[in-house]
């Protein structure tokens, strides 16, 4: 076992098998948050396939060679427990809270089906989890105003082909092509130990939790063949600017602009992240005091409308959004967001706004780790992608060393025109929306 | 290769942890401390909820709370102030309570708190503020009821409720209108400014002052009792109905049951929890395992109480793919008939039992946590033994208990479902259910 002093109590472990285990103390007693990150996400889809990694983490819920349809639902509601997973672009996630004396229940159950998921598979199953996620999708994208926004600013940010041009809801033609094959394979491919990083954040002693881990996840042998991922080198800028305008059936005009920036874990990454903070989270932010406040043009977001999408393994994006206000056309919001990005890049920030970007971070960051279930999953993020679980704690301290004069610099070179990406959403029955039904208007 | 299935051992017993007390001026702190728990939460409570709004003032609670982040200075200046502290504003007004705080790192509360007690006793209240934010609160709702869920929730209180039940909690597009500045100041001036509430405090507490912490708060403002507690009246009509809510082309529905409940100090808590867990309360319940893991209509569906001082609403929610909308309501009224005349399993009362016992370790596992058990022990009058009282109904619980509970609150003769999807698709269809009258209406009409 290794411990970081800072960070202080973090065990890590590492079986035969390749899993690896990562242990941390919770700030309050009698209780085990269980987090797994398998490093499988919707960047390992191929054309075709989309949306399986997602359908795949339904299919994990259903049943496994020793546990029946919905019984690890059960078991851990039974527990008073919190349960569920995620899927995004880089990581399958899944998670469990529960009264510490049920832990090995817990690690019981995961261990199953990562083992033998295959055998409790059935062609019953796969058509009604594919409903289920058919209705997600539906519930999520297709029957909300500006739904549609994130497959669209991926579809722009990256080029036909590229593993990161499609969400991972994936599209209803895909999840209706997926087959019970595939599943099993899918399976085989990516659900080994060797791709698992195991957190546990307990009070119990991290040697007892390790055994544990040893007791039921030892015997499962790592995959025959490691999946290779597709392709996702990506140099440059997007090559914009590029557009997608859309006149449909919203409440009002909504203006998502998005840039490349670098792969989270880049030192860019962060002074980017930087950037985004002055310009567009808090109500202290730029975008927030000139045009929520000051100008009146962009509904009351709070101060969260600058924010960047975390992709390890490709450029990430920066985006933008605001909704305008009655009687602000889509034109005049756009061009206001457009200004203050260039303000920052032309004039520069204070290193009071720039302070004040760093404590939004910091608290959003410690809010996070303040929860069980949070540190887990930041102690799994940061193992999984820089194989660095102590950065949980001491990640804020990445931006302590960003100076003002960096983050100018970095957003001059990366939100400029040709790195930008534009999905504009108009209301039917407006005069700019007829007029721009084609392609741009003015305001 | 796979171990056999470990049975989990005895759960530790769990007692709640036992607050601090303390009376400083006019008000009273409540406190819990967590060793360890570095991110602290502070909340005061006044008792000045949406409920206790005149018919001609709906919608000043909402407002005054969003004004209070305009700050000492106005012109949104509490929020960057807090944020360099990092800090940040709670404000949250519910039916029967005005509750505004700050959660803010351990180490920094002393100036958090300052800031927050400001804001809340002598905040500039500009009228121009009053009046962005009022504006801003009316086109939010717009946007809001955009999404089809919050919409078919929002429309559901005319539905049940004359009065001020019958308007949503912030007043709703046309009411808030009327609320000016001058009402805004005028609510604040009696009904917060100068009324001490009570402050809960939840952190690591070994460097934190308390006493001082609720003399920032406090200052010199004075007790003040809840309103009296009346029931509300309830809407005409006939019972069951479907109010059909027109929003063309949507490729689902979605549909919220609701009918009346008692009121929280009314109802027994571990009964009607219990069976609505079993009904819809958890992912294994029978709603969720029809609609969602049998028929795949939905991603997912869910039931609770409402339970507020004067009244309750027990209600049902989901989205579904729009063709199977009717089939839904029909099915789940079906669960409710079954639940009634065949009670629970020994499964499921098993279920209900654990998972309200041994599971309150995880529930209070944080700050917020516990800060939102305390709010509502202080909202509702409730013992500091509250939750380990509740754990001990919850471990006495019987099969027929759950059975007569779901007699006693479950009223599907009483119930309004209320649906937002495509009337041209769902009319025929809805009608045919037989559940009731159906009216179609456009929802723009709905707020008055």
């Amino acid at each position: 076992m290794t411990t970081n002093g800072a960070a202080g109590q973090i065990g890590r472990f590492t079986l035969d098998n390749g899993l690896r285990l990562v242990t941390a103390p919770a700030a309050t007693g009698q209780l085990a948050a269980v987090n797994l990150w398998y490093g499988v996400g919707s960047r390992h889809e191929v054309p075709g396939r989309t949306g399986f990694a997602h359908l795949f983490e339904h299919l994990m819920f259903q049943g496994s060679g020793n546990v029946k349809k919905s019984e690890h639902f059960d078991a851990v509601e039974r527990l008073g427990g919190d349960i569920n997973a995620s899927t995004s672009t880089d990581r399958t996630n899944y998670f469990e809270t529960v009264p510490e004396h049920a832990l090995d229940l817990v690690l019981w159950l995961e261990a199953d089906r990562l083992a033998t998921l295959r055998d409790g598979m059935t062609q019953e199953v796969l058509d009604n989890q594919r409903d289920v996620v058919k209705n997600e999708r539906r519930q999520r994208y297709d029957n909300v105003p500006y739904g549609t926004a994130l497959e669209r600013i991926l579809r722009l940010g990256y080029p036909e082909g590229h593993p990161y041009h499609h969400a991972t809801i994936g599209s209803m033609a895909d999840l209706d092509a997926a087959d019970l094959d595939y599943v099993l394979s899918f399976h085989k491919r990516h659900y080994g130990p060797d791709n698992l990083v195991l957190t546990v954040v307990s009070s119990l002693d991290p040697e007892d939790v390790h055994e544990r881990v040893k007791r039921y996840f030892g015997g499962i042998p790592a995959r025959e063949t490691v999946a290779e991922a597709p392709d996702a080198a990506l140099e440059g800028p997007i090559g914009g600017p590029v557009r997608d305008r859309v006149v449909e059936t919203v409440p009002a005009p909504a203006v998502f602009l998005g840039f490349r920036v670098p792969a989270y874990g880049d030192r860019d990454f962060d002074v980017m992240l930087l950037a985004s903070a002055v310009l567009g989270q808090g109500q202290g932010s730029r975008l927030y005091r000139r045009l929520v406040v000051e100008r009146g043009l962009a509904v009351d977001d709070g101060g969260g409308s600058a924010d960047l999408l975390p992709f390890r393994y490709t450029p990430s994006l920066m985006l933008v959004n605001m909704i305008a206000r009655e009687g602000v056309s889509g034109d005049t919001l756009e061009e206001a967001i457009l200004e203050e990005v260039v303000l920052m890049t032309e004039e520069g920030i204070t290193e009071e706004e720039l302070e004040r970007a760093r404590a939004v971070l910091e608290r959003d960051h410690l809010q996070s780790v303040a929860h069980p279930s949070g540190l887990a999953d930041t102690i799994g993020s940061c193992t999984m992608l820089f194989d660095e679980p102590e950065l949980a704690y001491t990640w804020p301290q990445r931006w302590a060393e960003i100076s003002a004069d960096e983050v100018v610099a970095a957003a001059k070179r990366l939100l400029g025109q040709e790195n930008r990406l534009t999905v504009r959403f108009d209301p039917e029955e407006t005069p700019e929306a007829t007029e721009a039904a084609g392609e741009s208007a003015s305001a | 290769m796979l171990q056999t299935r470990p049975e989990p051992g005895a759960a530790q017993p769990y007692t709640f942890p036992k607050p601090q007390r303390l009376q400083v001026g006019g008000g009273s702190v409540i406190a819990i401390d967590v060793p360890g728990q570095s991110f602290a939460a502070i909340r005061l409570i006044q008792p000045a909820g949406g409920a206790a709004e005149p018919l001609d003032r709906m919608g000043v609670a909402t407002l005054t709370g969003e004004v209070l982040e305009d700050g000492i200075h106005g012109n949104s200046s509490l929020a960057p102030a807090l944020e360099r502290h990092g800090a940040e504003w709670v404000s949250r007004v519910s039916w029967d309570a005005f509750v505004t705080g700050v959660d803010a790192p351990v180490n920094r509360i002393t100036d958090a708190t300052a800031l927050f007690a400001e804001a809340v006793r002598t905040p500039a209240l500009r009228a121009d503020d009053v009046l962005r934010r009022r504006e801003q609160l009316l086109e939010r709702f717009w946007l809001d009821v955009s999404q089809p869920s919050t919409l078919a929730s929002r429309a559901v209180g005319g539905q049940l409720f004359t009065g001020r039940y019958a308007t949503p909690l912030n007043g709703g597009p046309v009411r808030l209108a009327d609320v000016t500045p001058e009402i805004v100041a005028e609510f604040h001036a009696s009904s917060i400014a100068g009324v001490a509430g009570t402050l809960v405090v939840v952190g690591d507490l070994s460097d934190v002052d308390l006493e001082a912490l609720g003399r920032t708060v406090f200052g010199d403002a004075t007790p003040t009792a809840p309103e009296p507690v009346t029931a509300p009246e309830r809407a005409a009509g006939e019972f069951p109905r479907i109010l059909l809510l027109n929003r063309p082309d949507s490729v689902q529905s979605a549909i919220f049951m609701a009918h009346h409940a008692p009121s929280r100090s009314a109802i027994d808590l571990p009964r009607a929890e219990g069976m609505s867990d079993v009904l819809g309360g958890m992912f294994t319940s029978r709603l969720n395992m029809k609609l969602r893991e049998e028929l795949g209509y939905t991603y997912g569906v869910g039931c609770r109480f409402d339970l507020r001082r004067d009244s309750g609403v027990f209600c049902i929610s989901t989205q579904v793919e729009a063709p199977t909308t009717a089939h839904s309501i029909t099915a789940s009224l079906e669960e409710i008939d079954k639940l009634r005349t065949g009670g629970v399993t020994e499964g499921e009362l098993s279920a209900v039992r654990e998972s309200n016992t041994v599971g309150l370790p995880v529930t209070y596992s944080t700050a917020r946590s516990l800060a939102y058990a305390m709010v509502e022990m202080v909202v509702h009058d409730l013992p500091e033994d509250h939750v380990d009282r509740l754990r001990a109904g919850f471990e006495r619980v019987t099969a027929e208990d759950l059975r007569q509970a779901a007699v006693d609150y479950l009223h599907p003769d009483q119930l309004v479902a209320v649906v937002v999807g495509d009337a041209g698709q769902l009319e025929k269809p809805l009608r045919e259910t037989g559940v009731g009258p159906v009216e179609v209406r456009d929802p723009e009409t709905l707020w008055t």
